[in-house]
């Protein structure tokens, strides 16, 4: 153990000493911390605005004076996503779909806000995330920082100097790979402060060291890479050469051939043909706005025979809001069944994409680093589900108001005078209806368990380099 | 009385069909300096190599203190002190941080009086100790490695074209220190092509060419071995 500590203290020294695999150490830990830093304050942000925001469009439709119920259905309300703790490092899909949604009746309307919808390309290039830091920058700069740690001993001729002095290679290598796995845990330290950061905010203890762990396992996998890269080649230029071809296969080429593939193998329609499709079969149930639709003739004969009446009026509810509620539970199983089938497509191929991580260990640590922070697809899923889910809820509870609390009569008459428009509203406790919006991760034990493949990939990769470095090692002498 | 301690016994070396060591037998006492004399290609190299484990013998066996290459190269490599023909240190540490360093890769504890004794013993100028090893001449670094070796207190020296580049007075030097430690009982092992050099330090001389040993030569009583003998023996090889 003495000797493989002294191989990593040396290591450490050589690099302090010529400066450049310092700097750039330097350089990846600012990098970091500054990532870390801005995203924490931004995430910090965007959080108390949207608690704030939530509240005050909450406050906002409670506050709205007595009005027709049909009214407050399109009056609206909005629901905001509040970031996970675990977003000031693991931002995940969150950049890319929309943080804000508007809900009203009749329609599903998209997300919006998205941070990458609102910026310029510049503002794209430098918003650097501490994932992306970490997934992509950190093991680059461990190449520039180790691409020669063997490969400098070699062509210096002190290998073959330790080895003929009774140093095994197992140690020389041991004693390389602590020093460059050393040096990726200093540009991990910001993220790991974070992550304490993110479990005093809230984050299960099980999650933070466990995402924390995940990033650990990563920087052992490429400090593994790079020691290979370095053991295997004769020269420095060579390994560097390896190296690099490597890093653009494992962390350019491979994510977006995995993107590609999964677009190709699932294929979604384009939103106008989904709209198209949408529109033409909402078409067909009829306009809910429009009692005497024929769409809802059946629906009108059957509570005739039922209530035993000849005409609407004389129905104990108000007809039109029979239909409003009717129409609306048709319209949104038509919705849901498109978004369900968006949201299918969606995640078959996020799962083909992810199975990519067999072949990158940049792929399964950003799946898992995703899946434990919370920002994954299937999180904004869930978010699109429960905000569909209120809004449902809150509109379907106005048209009960429309159906129970207003006279038909009194509805049908509303557009004659002022005093019957006045007469045809409901009083402004039914706006009460409105169910507080709370957006909130998956469990701890639900995240740990849908991201055990993740973990399994990634202990593939460390395996896989742990054996190569076992046959790389036989081949110093 | 004698005591082996370098024992090649019919050793063959084989590279594909190529016959690089063929049938070499020699023994070095305790406390002797052998060297083995040839030409390029002769096989010294080869013959180094099968000692320090980094190449197997085809056949015949090779042993050091007992213990043979071939199952307890670890062993030996940790007992034996290998100076190369160039030595390669650490040129970004200096001297006393290079043999801090090595010294601790082979897990032996030195304080520094020993080390800077020991550098005096090799008679590294002082002000040179705390220079970077990328400074040093080829005669300073092979001092630092010999004071290196005489700290890790390694019975056995292999030696590669130790006087290789080095200007006379280094030699001299060399020659002095190499006495001395055999004297104080270290079993030295080198292979040269310096006839002088050779003659100047070895107690037994043998003479390879072309894989074979085909001559030895030893002191008589305190009289070193005949230059010129040797070097009538090596001409005649390496015409």
């Amino acid at each position: 153990m003495s000797i493989i500590k002294s191989v990593m203290f040396d290591e450490w020294r050589y690099w302090r000493r010529t400066k450049v695999a310092t700097t750039v150490i330097l350089i990846g830990i600012a990098l970091a911390l500054a990532s870390v830093i801005v995203n924490s304050i931004e995430v910090r942000q965007a959080s108390a605005e949207r608690t704030e925001l939530q509240r005050i469009s909450e406050q906002t439709f409670f506050d709205q004076p007595d009005r027709h119920p049909h009214r407050m259905v399109h009056y609206g309300h909005y629901v905001f996503r509040t970031p996970s703790p675990l977003s000031i490092i693991e931002p995940g899909v969150d950049a890319f779909t929309g943080t804000a949604m508007f809900l009203e009746g009749h329609q599903q309307n998209t997300a919006m806000f998205s941070e990458q919808r609102q910026s310029s390309g510049l503002t794209r290039f430098s918003s650097l995330s501490p994932a992306f830091m970490l997934q992509v920058l950190v093991p680059l700069m461990l190449i520039l920082v180790g691409y020669s740690c063997v490969t400098r001993e070699r062509e210096a001729g002190t290998l073959h100097v330790m080895i003929t002095q009774g140093v095994k290679v197992r140690d020389i290598l041991a004693g390389k790979f602590f020093s460059l796995a050393g040096s990726g845990m200093l540009m991990l330290a910001p993220l790991a402060i974070a992550s304490l950061w993110a479990g005093a905010h809230g984050e299960s203890l099980a999650i933070t060291a466990s995402f924390v762990l995940g990033y650990v396992v990563y920087i052992l996998v490429w400090s593994a890479i790079v020691l290979w890269g370095s053991t295997i080649s004769s020269r420095s230029n060579a390994s560097f050469a390896i190296l690099i071809a490597l890093w653009v296969v494992l962390c350019i080429l491979v994510p977006r051939i995995a993107s590609t593939t999964a677009a190709t193998l699932e294929p979604s329609p384009g939103k106008l043909e989904s709209d198209f499709s949408v529109v033409e079969e909402l078409r067909a149930l009829g306009d809910g706005h429009n009692a005497s639709d024929p769409a809802y003739e059946k629906l009108k004969q059957d509570l005739l025979n039922q209530y035993g009446v000849d005409d609407v009026a004389d129905l104990p509810m108000n007809f039109r809001g029979v239909v409003l509620t009717y129409s609306e539970k048709k319209l949104t199983d038509v919705l849901n069944k498109y978004a369900e089938a968006r949201m299918d497509e969606e995640l078959s191929q996020a799962e083909i994409a992810r199975q990519f991580g067999w072949l990158s260990p940049m792929v399964s640590m950003r799946t898992f680093s995703m899946m434990i922070a919370g920002t994954n697809l299937e999180n904004h899923h869930r978010f699109l589900r429960e905000a569909e889910e209120l809004r449902f809820d809150f509109v379907q509870a106005l048209n009960h108001a429309h159906e129970h609390d207003l006279d038909y009569h009194t509805d049908i008459n509303r557009y004659v005078n002022d005093d019957t428009a006045k007469a045809a509203r409901v009083d402004a406790s039914h706006w009460q209806v409105l169910s507080s919006f709370d957006f909130a991760p998956e469990s701890a034990q639900f995240r740990l368990s849908h991201s055990l493949r993740y973990v399994l990939q990634l202990l593939l990769w460390a395996a896989l380099m742990l054996a190569l470095i076992k046959r790389a090692s036989r081949g110093v002498m | 009385m004698s005591e082996p301690v370098v024992v090649a016994e019919s050793l063959n070396v084989r590279f594909a069909d190529q016959c690089v060591l063929d049938d070499v037998s020699f023994t070095v006492n305790r406390g002797e300096v052998f060297a083995l004399l040839g030409g390029n290609g002769a096989g010294k190299s080869t013959t180094l190599k099968t000692f320090l484990g980094t190449v197997a013998p085809t056949s015949g066996s090779a042993s050091v203190l007992g213990h043979s290459v071939t199952s307890d190269s670890d062993f030996i490599r940790s007992k034996v002190a290998y100076l190369p023909e160039s030595v390669m240190l650490y040129g970004h540490l200096t001297g006393m941080e290079n043999i801090e360093y090595f010294l601790s890769l082979a897990d032996v504890k030195r304080s520094a009086s020993d080390i800077e004794a020991a550098l005096k013993r090799v008679a590294l100028q002082a002000d040179a100790w705390h220079k970077k090893l990328a400074d040093y001449s080829k005669g300073m670094r092979q001092k630092t490695a010999i004071a290196l070796a005489l700290l890790r207190s390694a019975p056995v020296l292999f030696l590669d074209e130790p006087t290789s580049g080095l200007d006379p007075s280094a030699i001299d030097e060399f020659n002095q220190l190499v006495t001395a430690l055999s004297e104080a009982g270290s079993t030295v092992f080198m292979v040269t092509h310096d006839v002088y050099g050779a003659c100047q330090v070895a107690h037994r001389i043998g003479l390879l060419d072309q894989g074979k040993i085909v001559g030895v030569f030893e002191r008589s009583g305190s009289e070193l071995i005949d230059t010129e003998q040797v070097h009538t023996a090596f001409a005649k090889r390496n015409a």
